[in-house]
């Protein structure tokens, strides 16, 4: 057909990012389209019925890293997004005790009593560490991080605001801030809290997404992505969008269309169209072309450069560095219709923790077994389970009586080792039963009759998540959150600032600074600098018209 | 000069382990009378490990700022030429490092060489960034560095800086991406995997409870390149160093007591004024300097003198070991095939791949054996035989059920049947064999854990954080105590430079105060 029509700016991917740089390009009062490969938008913050009368959140599914700003921003809740928070969690042993969380302290206080005398005054000096921590990264989230080597103007600026934060600090703190930073969440644990079970609860947060360990140094620092969120000003909280992650893309979607933003689903971009060395359009799988100098990519930066424009317009060494990239696939996901409220035998019915997020776990030996089966290439035989049952406070997602659950679980290799090599290949549908069995098994322990409860299960490996969300290697950060990866090290070092090495063309999804998790920050900061140098060109081209 | 007042100061120091003597000869130097107390009968600590065998079995990284202090130069002490590293390939084509460079032992050109040569240099490039840095004391964060006490350290960061600044562009955002990342990632990205990639890996990892997959060994790896990364074997092997360097520290007027064990410091008006020995003899001095680890020093002070925070600091230092040694007794020299007699008694390396290393590493975590132990082995003619000696990781503290003799056996067998493809005479000529478990090194040397670092090399307990967050800079908060071993910056291995970055902040503020 060969459709060629004329934006402003062209957002390849309706992810959350993408969907948030959007918005903020369009109300900015550019022509912005939006196009995306799957016929529902959202990428990995999705809603869908795949059993009828249930709806899933697909990938991601819960709320809380969702930047308050962004939410302001964009009106997001006159868009229909209605965050719903849950309260407390559980983390359940083999041998029918448990550790549960509550949000209300004393009621807190009194279940780690309960457990271990010792570790309340510890599980209060942890809690007061991590704030301190969270209330440092937190401004920097929506910043965007200075480049240290060839420091233009803007970039010292930032450089002499990050020093000042350190410096108000203080000796002693900053020490501490640079132990939380390069800590193992274990090793930073071990210095709190004594009783395993409570160690093993608050450390699942750590490794969720990660190719790590809970003993790898640089753990402790993904505590934070798990801290530093809020629900309605009440930090560290955590809910659940009501009718499903896909409500966040909804509301995204909404505002955008509001702003004039035009939207083409089930057409995926083939090609970014670069000429002189200039972005200049996108072609589209089904053969369509658009045009616009301003092209923002919400793929993953492997996906974007080395899958959707020529090599010969990069550099060969930000290639070399771009395929260098870890984006190492950890987690699966599986999204199960359940016919009744499930029974959990440690916990008393109707137990408000029931509707916080649930875990199977022992120590944190444990969960490092569960790490070092996924460096072999297998899936963990003791997995690491995240599961909700937003059904309980969300009667959007099921029908009455019935319940969703939704499972995250950590680990699974994206490269399948079987007769000795690795290959996603391997990943067959009896794989899939071996792995949903692992976890299955894991559940009955604790629940038994879970199995029977089964209506429909929908069991996502990496490779799922790759080939239907677009995430490369399936990693849901799009990109390991190491140091070797953060900050000015995001995604490759030089390129920080959410542009690259082809003008006009601009990474906006969560491989940038800073990272992972529906955050919308990394969104918003590319709309920002996109802007930003828009403005410029619209300066020049005015005082090039007025010469 | 400030240090012309050292005269009048009166130094103990714990320990004659390298760092000990370091900081002796260094104080002395400076005219301070100083006695070194030392519990076992000779000197060297972990060096010789104290009757266990030698645990460093090579010298790569002894610092020219440490010997200066001796009076001595590197020709002084028998160090001989730069030993090549051979690493074992379960195919047989071994891969011989020398000067750098890497070939296969049968001389054909090795398809990584290249690679290989390129990443040495790199990691000397960022070794070089970082130099300045172990012969200071770690900067202090923030607020300290404003003020004139703190005008050398400015200076040093400003070097620090410079030097950074001297990479170049691409060198310096390698640098920061690299700095705290893992050793498997850098060697992996610029070369498959095998016995020569897992000779770098090897550097990251040896004598720390880490595989080479945790991020921050990219940082050992650095340290441990940061006199080149060649190895020297002493002549006479490590005692005879220790030796020479104990005779040197007392050419400086230290006095070395053996066979004293300190039990206590005296403390009088919240400062140090000597140290009590086990002998219930008291030696008065104004400065201690103590090169064992952090919590015996605590320890040996007792509590009380340090605040809650600090104490549970200390304790939570970790530092457990899991280097063991084997030794064997040959009864003649083993012949290795597929490698030329000359290279016998090189630097021989049993870690066939990064992915082994790691593997080598994952049983501890459990308190498990591994199945195949990675090991750096020395083999040398002992009169009509040969003794092979290995340093083997990662041991456990104590595996399910203990170090029986079959515990033993199986980590002595596992090492001598991979060694034995090479060399199928071997396990014949076994006359005696030993295992030293990271325990018994504790025992015997005091090292917290048996660990070669005192306390274990990684980010959060380096630089600042060395041993522990506020006691970086090797005053212990107790006015008089310092410390002097590898717990303290920059760490351990056979630098000297904790003692003797320790003894100078000591003697800069014995002269202030």
């Amino acid at each position: 057909m060969g459709r060629a029509a004329k934006f402003d700016a062209i957002v390849a991917g309706g992810g959350h990012n993408g969907l948030t740089a959007a918005c903020y390009l369009a109300r900015a009062g550019l022509r912005t389209l939006v196009v995306e490969k799957n016929d529902w938008l959202g990428g990995a913050a999705v809603s869908r019925e795949l059993h009828e009368g249930w709806t899933y959140s697909n990938c991601s599914y819960v709320c809380s890293l969702l930047r308050p700003e962004v939410v302001r921003d964009l009106d997001l809740p006159r868009h229909g997004l209605q965050v719903i928070p849950y309260t407390g969690g559980t983390t359940f042993t083999r041998d029918g005790d448990y550790f549960a969380y509550h949000s209300d302290r004393h009621a807190l206080e009194r279940e780690i009593a309960r457990l271990s005398p010792r570790d309340v005054e510890g599980y209060e000096r942890f809690a007061l560490a991590v704030m301190r921590q969270c209330r440092f990264i937190r401004p920097l989230l929506l910043r965007t991080p200075p480049d240290p080597v060839a420091p233009g103007p803007r970039d010292v600026a930032e450089l002499v605001y990050l020093l000042r934060r350190f410096h108000d600090l203080g000796p002693r703190e900053t020490g501490e801030a640079m132990r939380f930073w390069t800590a193992s969440v274990g090793d930073y644990l071990d210095g709190f809290i004594e009783h395993p079970l409570i160690k093993a609860h608050l450390a699942g947060s750590g490794i969720i997404g990660t190719g790590l360990g809970v003993y790898s140094p640089g753990t402790a620092y993904v505590l934070l992505h798990h801290y530093m969120g809020e629900v309605d000003g009440a930090i560290g909280a955590w809910g659940f969008a009501r009718g499903g992650m896909g409500a966040v893309s909804g509301a995204l979607a909404s505002a955008f269309r509001a702003a004039g933003g035009e939207i083409v689903t089930g057409a995926g971009v083939e090609r970014i169209l670069v000429e002189n060395g200039r972005a200049v359009g996108v072609a589209l799988d089904n053969g369509d072309e658009y045009r616009a100098p301003i092209v923002a990519s919400g793929m993953d930066v492997k996906r974007t450069y080395l899958g959707h424009v020529e090599p010969q317009h990069l550099p060969t060494d930000f290639l070399a560095a771009v395929r260098r990239f870890k984006i190492r696939g950890s987690s699966g996901k599986i999204n199960i219709a359940l016919d009744a409220m499930p029974r959990f035998l440690a916990a008393p019915e109707g137990a408000s923790f029931l509707s916080g997020d649930l875990h199977v776990s022992e120590s944190l030996a444990e969960l490092e077994r569960a790490y070092d089966d996924w460096k072999a290439g297998r899936w963990s035989a003791l997995p690491y389970l995240d599961m909700l049952i937003p059904s309980r406070i969300d009667p959007t997602m099921a029908p009455p009586g019935k319940h969703m659950m939704t499972l995250f679980v950590q680990y699974a290799p994206y490269d399948l080792a079987r007769d000795g090599t690795r290959d996603p290949a391997h990943w067959d549908e009896a794989a899939r039963r071996g792995f949903a069995d692992a976890v299955f098994d894991r559940i009955e322990a604790v629940s038994p009759g879970f199995r029977d409860l089964i209506l429909h299960a929908e069991v996502r490996t990496p490779v799922d998540l790759e080939r239907e969300v677009g995430l490369t290697e399936g990693n849901i950060f799009q990109g390991e959150l190491t140091f070797d990866q953060l900050l000015f090290n995001r995604p490759v070092p030089g390129y920080a600032d959410y542009r690259s090495p082809v003008k006009g063309l601009y990474l906006v999804g969560s491989s940038a600074h800073p990272g992972g998790g529906v955050m919308a920050a990394p969104g918003a900061n590319a709309a920002r600098e996109i802007l930003r140098d828009a403005g410029r060109r619209c300066r020049a081209e005015r005082a090039f018209r007025a010469a | 000069m400030a240090f012309d007042s050292a005269r009048n100061l009166s130094a103990v120091v714990i320990g004659a382990g390298l760092n000990g003597l370091t900081a002796a000869a260094t104080l002395a130097g400076r005219g301070a009378r100083v006695t070194v107390v030392e519990k076992g009968e000779g000197p060297g600590g972990l060096m010789t490990g104290a009757g266990t065998g030698e645990l460093g079995q090579f010298v790569w990284n002894l610092h020219p700022d440490a010997l200066s202090e001796f009076g001595v130069s590197p020709a002084d002490l028998g160090l001989g030429p730069a030993l090549p590293t051979v690493a074992l390939s379960p195919d047989g084509r071994h891969v011989v490092i020398e000067g750098g460079a890497a070939r296969f032992a049968d001389g054909a050109a090795h398809p990584d060489a290249a690679a290989y040569r390129a990443l040495r240099w790199r990691v000397a490039r960022f070794a070089a960034v970082l130099a300045p840095l172990v012969r200071m004391a770690p900067p202090r964060l923030g607020v300290g560095l404003m003020n004139r006490a703190g005008l050398p350290e400015l200076l040093g960061l400003a070097r620090l800086g410079l030097d950074i600044r001297r990479l170049a562009r691409d060198d310096r955002r390698e640098f920061l991406r690299v700095i705290l990342s893992n050793a498997a990632d850098l060697v992996l990205d610029a070369m498959p995997d095998g016995p020569l990639a897992a000779s770098l890996a090897f550097d990251a990892v040896l004598g720390s409870r880490t595989g080479p997959r945790a991020p921050g060994t990219v940082l050992t790896l650095i340290y441990r390149h940061l006199q080149g990364g060649e190895r020297y074997r002493p002549e006479g092997g490590m005692a005879v160093l220790a030796g020479r360097l104990a005779r040197a520290a007392e050419a400086r007027g230290a006095a070395i007591r053996y066979g004293a064990e300190a039990a206590g410091l005296v403390v009088e008006g919240d400062r140090v004024r000597g140290l009590r020995l086990a002998s219930g003899e008291v030696i008065g001095a104004g400065l201690v300097l103590s090169s064992l680890g952090a919590l015996p020093t605590l320890r040996l002070a007792g509590a009380t003198h340090f605040d809650a925070e600090a104490c549970r600091r200390i304790r939570q230092v970790r530092a457990e070991g899991t280097a063991g040694r084997l030794d064997l007794c040959l009864s003649a020299m083993p012949r290795l095939e597929g490698l030329p007699a000359t290279l016998h008694r090189a630097r021989l390396l049993l870690a066939p791949s990064v992915a082994a290393l790691e593997a080598a590493f994952d049983p501890v975590k459990y308190g498990a054996v591994p199945g195949a132990p990675a090991a750096e082995i020395l083999i040398e003619p002992e009169g009509a035989g040969a003794r092979l000696s290995a340093i083997v990781q990662h041991l456990p503290r104590a595996p399910d059920g203990g170090w029986t003799t079959e515990a033993r056996e199986g980590v002595i067998g596992s090492v001598v049947a991979a060694l034995a493809v090479h060399a199928p005479g071997l396990p014949d000529l076994v006359r005696e064999a030993r295992l030293t478990t990271p325990a018994e090194i504790e025992a015997a040397t005091g090292a917290p854990g048996g660990h070669w670092h005192h306390a274990e090399f990684a980010a959060d307990q380096l630089l600042t954080l060395r041993p522990v967050n506020g006691m970086a800079r090797y005053a212990t908060g107790l006015p008089g105590l310092w410390l002097c071993g590898a717990a303290a910056h920059p760490g351990g291995d056979v630098t000297g430079l904790p003692g003797r970055n320790a003894a100078l902040a000591a003697l800069g503020a014995g002269v202030r105060a």
